[in-house]
């Protein structure tokens, strides 16, 4: 705004004076905004010059540029797209800034590639765009560039410098810049409950960037962006789960949101590599790849890792720690791909049935992997084996991630029988052994009750006779 | 034979209460335990049916603990501070639920206001009653809201290890209460100790009676 408020003060200043007095006196005041806003969109005389060649339209010539991979580069401006841009208060030389006027359109220099002018053109955002760029810095697409990616986008792929309208302003979907990228996953939003809301009700329903953030994108997987994404428009949604869901807290943390609202989506245990000190999750550092390495060489056979390499592998992260931290586990369920990810569906569809996870052999815990955060900020996986789940052995290395029935230890199942038949075997074999005693008690019993009698008459027998004597 | 008060009412009250709660939390945590293998409940019934009969037995507990620390009671759990008669009085228990009661021999444990359990029962109800319940209630009630109390559940070892205590004790108390049943069937008819229970009077010998099988 700053910029457009010079340019307007600039071209007012290059007008004759007498002029704008002449202006002020036949149209009044109450016209001077009006002119302060054609005046926004007039063109400098530099960049006049510039379109001159570089619109085709009054240059009558399309000005194109091979690259050198093979390709040819439009180097088309148009005018009147410029100046309906967020940028037609930015001068040509604001951003090409680089180009000798001596030289330029004279003497051919070399361009690698329409990406390297791309890549070149990127300073040029920063000095406006500071924020937004240095957001950008820290999301996984620059880290992807950083990391030699050559299709990670810049600046001028999502944002197109001479034609940007406001991203303000409503945007028909098929425009949305992430969808040239993640075309699968888009396909799939635009038939979810949001794509719907949006496109067939026009509402406000969330497009890519209300979740995943315009330019500090993190993946998907990692942390709990995501989820917190969810709540900030479903406010309500923690306290109506908290109505009827146990644990709704812990629901919240080990299962992600699509897990339940993507019905039909695959699910899968993913155990994340969290230091237990810092409470985050675990990142490779760049050009020291020791995850895939060592997960590699661990499960040579590519079956998934089994309890006791999963142990190892945990030991081997603790020992990188030092003594600062142990490696741990933290589970959490989700759908298996992004496209799933996005097949959200009504409220009413959502799963609600605990049966879903918490029965033995639940689809969910059949797939497990173990994941840690890549230098470019996407997990990296491996497979992990389903049995480590419900062992007992391998209660140490998940020890942070339970589900009641589906994830039960199997072995405490074969002790609740052998207790239950042993306590059941005792009062069974007591009474097996005492009816087996029976005839021997009675006998005992009528001895004693004999002898007790005996005893009896004995005492009541007078002294000299004898008590035989008495059955005569 | 005479009849002896040996269980006043705060007590009866709280070993029934425990008592139908232990066998409600044992098939509830059953079926949360085996869904799809087991169907007395739908899960989400034995879950809220499992925290709220636990909360009740914790406050049962109290009960319990109040009458015995507020009451000259507490002495049926240690008449005697001596542990050579203590052993001696348990292995003649054990001789006598081993051997004894097969020969038809008289039980070796008088009941009386103050003697209230054999040597046995009364090692048993206080490792029960002071170690295995608290342990039970207190990692049910860190399983109730885990990322509640998810410090202390992080401290002992994580979810999986909570669990699997308050599993642990969950087979003990199915075997136990199995044998504690068959025990009370032991007096001098079976329903004998079981009618103390809820009358409060015990059946005892007279005294200069001989003593019963």
């Amino acid at each position: 705004m700053n910029h457009m408020a010079k340019r307007a003060r600039a071209a007012l200043s290059s007008l004759p004076g007498s002029l704008i007095v002449a202006a002020f006196l036949f149209l009044g005041l109450a016209a001077a905004p009006m002119m302060a806003a054609g005046a926004e969109s007039k063109l400098s005389k530099e960049d006049e010059a510039c379109l001159k060649c570089h619109d085709k339209e009054v240059g009558k010539e399309h000005l194109q540029k091979k690259t050198e991979d093979g390709k040819t580069l439009s180097l088309d401006v148009s005018t009147k797209a410029f100046i309906e841009s967020m940028h037609n208060g930015t001068a040509c030389e604001d951003c090409h800034d680089s180009l000798d006027g001596k030289t330029h359109g004279k003497v051919k220099t070399p361009l690698a590639s329409r990406r390297e002018l791309s890549k070149s053109m990127q300073g040029s955002c920063v000095t406006c765009h500071k924020k937004k760029v240095k957001q950008y810095d820290d999301s996984i697409h620059a880290a992807q560039i950083k990391q030699g990616n050559d299709k990670a986008p810049l600046c001028s792929d999502c944002h197109s410098p001479h034609t940007q309208p406001s991203m303000k302003a409503p945007m028909p979907i098929e425009q949305t810049p992430c969808a040239s990228c993640h075309k699968d996953i888009f396909k799939a939003w635009a038939a979810d409950v949001h794509g719907q809301e949006r496109v067939a009700k026009g509402k406000t329903a969330p497009i890519c960037a209300d979740c995943h953030a315009a330019h500090e994108v993190k993946a998907a997987s990692l942390g709990d962006a995501l989820r917190d994404g969810c709540l900030k428009c479903h406010k309500e949604a923690t306290q109506q789960h908290k109505d009827w869901l146990p644990n709704a807290a812990l629901h919240f943390e080990a299962v992600a949101c699509a897990a339940c609202h993507a019905p039909n989506a695959e699910r899968r245990v993913n155990l994340r590599l969290f230091d237990a000190g810092t409470n985050k999750q675990l990142a490779e550092k760049v050009g020291v790849p020791r995850f895939l390495k060592r997960t590699s060489a661990a499960d040579v056979a590519n079956m998934g890792l089994d309890e006791r390499a999963l142990w190892s592998l945990l030991n081997e992260f603790s020992r990188d720690s030092g003594s600062s931290g142990q490696t741990i586990l933290r589970g959490r369920l989700e759908v298996k791909s992004g496209v799933q990810a996005h097949q959200l569906a009504e409220k009413g569809k959502a799963l609600k049935d605990c049966a879903t996870c918490h029965q033995q052999g639940a689809e969910p815990f059949q797939s497990v992997i173990v994941t840690i955060a890549g230098p470019d900020g996407r997990p990296l996986r491996h497979g992990v084996q389903k049995d480590v789940l419900t062992s007992l052995t391998a209660m140490e290395s998940v020890r942070g991630f339970y589900a009641l029935g589906s994830t039960r230890v199997k072995l405490l199942d074969y002790l609740l029988i052998l207790v239950v038949c042993g306590a059941a075997a005792v009062p069974l074999g007591h009474m097996t052994v005492k009816w087996a005693f029976r005839g021997y008690r009675e006998r005992r019993a009528a001895e004693e009750r004999a002898a007790a009698a005996a005893a009896a008459a004995q005492s009541t027998t007078p002294p000299g006779q004898n008590p035989g004597d008495a059955s005569r | 034979m005479a009849k002896l008060y040996v269980n006043p009412l705060p007590v009866r009250i709280w070993h029934w209460l425990n008592a139908f709660g232990f066998v409600l939390l044992i098939l509830t945590g059953v079926q949360l335990r085996y869904v799809g293998q087991i169907d007395l409940f739908s899960f989400h019934t034995a879950v809220v049916l499992h925290n709220w009969v636990g909360f009740v037995l914790i406050a049962n507990f109290f009960l319990w603990l109040g009458f015995y620390l507020f009451s000259d009671k507490i002495k049926v759990y240690h008449p005697e501070l001596s542990p050579a008669k203590y052993f001696k009085a348990s292995f003649r228990q054990m001789q006598y639920y081993g051997y004894g009661i097969f020969r038809g021999d008289p039980n070796p444990h008088h009941v009386s206001v103050y003697r209230k359990f054999n040597a046995l029962q009364s090692m048993m109800y206080q490792i029960i009653m002071m170690i295995v319940v608290p342990i039970q209630f207190a990692s049910g009630v860190l399983l109730w809201d885990v990322a509640r109390f998810s410090a202390i559940v992080e401290r002992l070892g994580g979810v999986r290890v909570v669990d699997t205590v308050h599993v642990l004790i969950f087979i003990f108390f199915c075997g136990f209460i199995i044998v504690h049943v068959y025990l009370a069937s032991l007096g001098h008819t079976p329903t004998a100790h079981f009618k103390a229970m809820i009358t409060g009077y015990e059946d005892v010998d007279e005294p200069g009676a001989p003593a019963q099988h």
